[in-house]
């Protein structure tokens, strides 16, 4: 079954048409993959999927609802959640109220109690549930560091913390690994691969194809704001025209 | 758990004990302007809710400091028989109204100088409108307004005295403090410093940007009445003077000079600034010169404010000591 | 009644010419340093108080009246160089909200240094003679109106041919634009910044100058105008010469009209006009190319 469909997708800045009308449909527990060159419309295609900008043409709904005229925190209260390409923090304050803050909309959103209305601190539960989600990210032991002040790894492993809170059915990510170390890299993939056996739907874009054929059931090429091709890893790697628009001489052989 | 911690609560405590020894020790005149430091102060607070949590800088606050004070002025002037409480109870209520109005014209499209431009225009145009409304008597404003007496039936409150009438400021201010010290330390405060520091951010957490500065504003309007409910009485006289653009700077100066970044940043601001127009009164042009000085100088240098520079030497405070304690245990 | 409209039509021109004045320094500056000036209409009640401090209460000739502009024009634009150096120029890393409030810290510091400086007398000073007669084309104008007209018109097509046509004024848009390339491509970018924003600060001066006659000049000469300056550059698009020019003769029409239709109620119409296009058109008549 199709959780998130988007049909016919187009988009113009002033006379620059980023997106032709893209159709895609992405299927519940699925990890759907966005690739292409620079400048493909990748980041665009994305932006109006999660709400952010609104195509002149073309229709997005999500679980079978109609979502293309709702703003985005209306569709993030619906399970979208979402990553940016650099990751975007509350960097004044620190790392755990970062993730008290995500829980705690997850919470009024859903109409749960947060806790005695008069008592200013995050209930206790509220408390260990951002606990734990900063240990399974691996900044357990700096939650009272400020955000602002963590490397470029640590706020993508922050924001993941932040967005994983709000519970999402579909993760919309832009880039998880851009400028990360291998290292790190790794590790995202492996947390990524967790998230997937848990059934979560993914959408990325991303550059390293070493952690898309890792993760991607299928792939979507955009080159010039049209869909060139789509289908499994496989399948796209051996397409011709992919090796020619994309992947070129530097990738087609690995 | 450090040393420093025990300091703010002995600052606040100290600070109120001077507030409530004040009538006994200082006279007439400077006890009015202490009234008027806290009424400024919690105008200042409720501009900086709005800058400090919802990222919006509005260059037209007096205009609900104005219109609270015109409401109860307009009440005491023409003998409408309204209990004092709830005559000011109505023009706190007034000042939501309006702001909330306000706020949803304007939080539609504009931002930053759109922003300014127009919370601007609409407070001169308010401005304009009672300027020209004999009921409130046009450019002169409403003076000679009557103190009130406050009857609970089983005692009564004679606000005519000036110190019972201080020290009713006091209680009003005490209580807008902690409340508003409440409100953002808590939940919504939190989501509030989100939305200020990354909206776009913050709707993705599925916060509804736009309702939560609605609300902020409207807020933020409120209070701006209640204290203008309170200074009307208080210097017995309204005018127009009090929605000008120069009033509406007050709020920003207070909390630029106390620092936008602490909560207590506006209310430090607003009794500096009392207190440098009070030791510049004699000396026409001092005071503006002396303010707009230091506030260039906070800007440029201390863009925390003077909060922020007692935050900062708070911070290296404890970072000697953790050193020194790091020696030791070596 | 034609005639009264005549009139508060002429009136409008007039006053739209003056506002435009005020308001083209404060677009230039905006355009150069992406600076919305609070401090603008204490730069121009500066220059006013200068030209009035050189001429007196009655200037001996029209000369006399535009060299003592002209001495304004050069002190505010050195004053508004030193600004731009010690203040704004620090400021540019900082959040824009800092700027505008230093912008404002700048006016308070203004408009006390004047008042300790000049008094808080009203002072008035009357047209060179030559300028001080009316004329009677149907309806009466003062040759001295003519004068601000042809003054805004002057400065107007000025403005123009330079910043679009001539050698400098593509540097300085260049230079506003992209400081970065501007600089690689060799641009002393710091100096031509220099020179323009002191050009910017000059003009409030030089209005200031030219339109001390027929007021009563106090210290809410300065806020007035201003108020009026600030709508039209916001309903003009910040930056545009041409928007500035064409909202100040629709601010200064309405005024007019506005005190002729609607004469309890003066001052309203134009922020009403204001307030409909920020909401309409945030971005204003005449938009920027960015």
């Amino acid at each position: 079954m199709s959780v998130l469909v988007a049909k016919g997708i187009r988009k113009t800045y002033g006379s620059l048409e980023v997106l032709k009308g893209v159709d895609l449909s992405v299927g519940a527990g699925e990890t759907f993959a966005i690739i292409g060159p620079n400048g493909a419309g990748k980041t665009t295609l994305f932006k109006v999927l999660t709400g952010e900008v609104s195509a002149q043409g073309g229709s997005v709904s999500f679980d079978g609802k109609d979502v293309t005229r709702l703003p985005a925190f209306v569709r993030a209260r619906m399970g979208f959640g979402r990553t940016f390409q650099v990751a975007r923090v509350f960097g004044e304050l620190s790392i755990f109220t970062n993730v008290v803050l995500a829980i705690e909309a997850r919470k009024v959103n859903g109409g749960e109690s947060c806790g005695r209305w008069w008592d200013w601190r995050p209930s206790a539960d509220t408390s260990d549930e951002a606990r734990s989600l900063l240990e399974s990210v691996g900044l357990g032991r700096q939650g009272d560091e400020e955000a602002g002040l963590l490397s470029h790894g640590d706020k993508k492993r922050l924001e993941f913390a932040v967005t994983l809170a709000g519970k999402p059915r579909i993760l919309m990510l832009d880039e998880p690994t851009a400028g990360m170390s291998a290292a790190d890299r790794k590790s995202t993939t492996n947390l990524l691969r967790d998230l997937k056996a848990k059934g979560i739907t993914i959408i990325m874009t991303e550059h390293d194809m070493d952690v898309i054929f890792d993760l991607a059931d299928r792939l979507m090429v955009l080159n010039y704001g049209a869909v060139v091709s789509q289908g499994d890893p496989v399948t796209v790697r051996e397409d011709e025209m992919v090796k020619q628009v994309y992947l070129g001489k530097g990738v087609g052989h690995a | 758990m450090n040393g420093s911690s025990f300091m703010r609560p002995a600052v606040i405590l100290l600070f109120v004990a001077a507030l409530a020894a004040a009538p006994f020790a200082v006279n007439q005149g400077l006890l009015f302007l202490i009234g008027i430091a806290m009424l400024q102060a919690m105008f200042a607070l409720s501009w900086n809710l709005m800058f400090r949590y919802a990222g919006l800088a509005s260059f037209g606050h007096a205009m609900f400091y104005g219109i609270g004070g015109y409401a109860v002025a307009a009440i005491i002037f023409h003998g409408f028989p309204l209990p004092f409480l709830l005559a000011i109870l109505l023009s706190t209520a007034i000042g939501a109204v309006v702001a909330f109005v306000v706020a949803l014209i304007v939080l539609q499209r504009a931002a930053g100088i759109q922003l300014a431009v127009l919370t601007l225009a609409l407070s001169q145009l308010v401005l304009l409108f009672v300027s020209y409304t004999d009921f409130l008597g046009r450019d002169d404003g409403l003076s000679g307004l009557a103190r009130p007496v406050l009857d609970f039936g089983f005692f009564t409150l004679d606000l005519r005295s000036p110190t019972a009438f201080y020290y009713f400021i006091m209680v009003a201010f005490a209580l807008v403090t902690a409340g508003l010290l409440w409100f953002v330390s808590g939940r919504f405060g939190r989501v509030l410093l989100a939305v200020r520091i990354d909206s776009e951010r913050a709707a993705f957490l599925g916060v509804d940007v736009r309702r939560k500065r609605i609300f902020v504003f409207t807020l933020a309007g409120a209070i701006a009445s209640f204290a203008g409910a309170l200074a009307a009485p208080w210097a017995q006289i309204i005018s127009t003077d009090s929605m000008s653009w120069f009033n509406s700077a007050q709020p920003m100066l207070a909390t630029l000079l106390g620092g936008a970044g602490s909560y207590w940043g506006p209310v430090i601001g607003a009794f500096g600034l009392i207190l440098v127009n009070y030791f510049t009164r004699t000396f026409v042009g001092l005071s503006e010169f002396m303010v707009g000085g230091i506030l260039l100088f906070v800007v440029l240098l201390a863009p925390s404010g003077i909060a922020g520079f007692f935050e900062m030497l708070r911070r290296m405070r404890n970072r000697t000591r953790t050193a020194s304690a790091r020696e030791h245990n070596q | 009644m034609t005639a009264q409209i005549a009139f508060a039509a002429a009136n409008g021109i007039v006053l739209g010419m003056a506002v435009f004045l005020v308001a083209a320094g404060l677009t230039l500056v905006f355009g150069i340093l992406k600076v919305f000036n609070f401090a603008h209409g204490s730069f121009f009640m500066i220059g006013a108080y200068i030209a009035h401090a050189i001429t007196g209460q009655d200037p001996s000739s029209l000369p006399y009246f535009l060299f003592a502009a002209f001495v304004a024009a050069l002190a505010v634009g050195a004053m508004g160089i030193a600004t731009d150096t010690l203040v704004l120029r620090r400021l540019s890393s900082v959040a824009n909200d800092y700027t505008l409030i230093a912008t404002f810290a700048i006016l308070l510091l203004c408009d006390g240094a004047t008042k300790m400086v000049f008094g808080q007398d009203i002072y008035a000073v009357y047209p060179p003679a030559v300028l001080d007669q009316t004329m009677d084309v149907g309806i009466l104008l003062t040759y001295y109106s003519v004068f601000i007209v042809a003054c805004g018109i002057i400065v107007f097509v000025l403005l123009e041919l330079g910043l679009n046509r001539l050698w400098f004024g593509k540097l300085v848009q260049t230079v506003a634009r992209d400081p970065w390339m501007a600089g690689v491509i060799g641009l002393r970018v710091q100096r031509l910044k220099l020179v323009s924003v002191g050009v910017s600060f000059a003009l409030a001066g030089l209005a200031g100058g030219l339109l001390v006659a027929n007021q009563s000049l106090s210290l809410s000469l300065g806020h007035s105008y201003l108020l009026l300056a600030f709508n039209s550059v916001i309903v003009g698009g910040l930056g545009s010469i041409r928007g500035a020019f064409v909202a100040a003769l629709i601010f200064g029409l309405f005024e007019s009209f506005n005190s002729l239709l609607l004469p309890s109620m003066p001052g309203t119409v134009s922020y009403m006009v204001l307030i409909a296009v920020i909401l309409l058109k945030p971005e204003g008549l005449f938009p920027e190319r960015t």
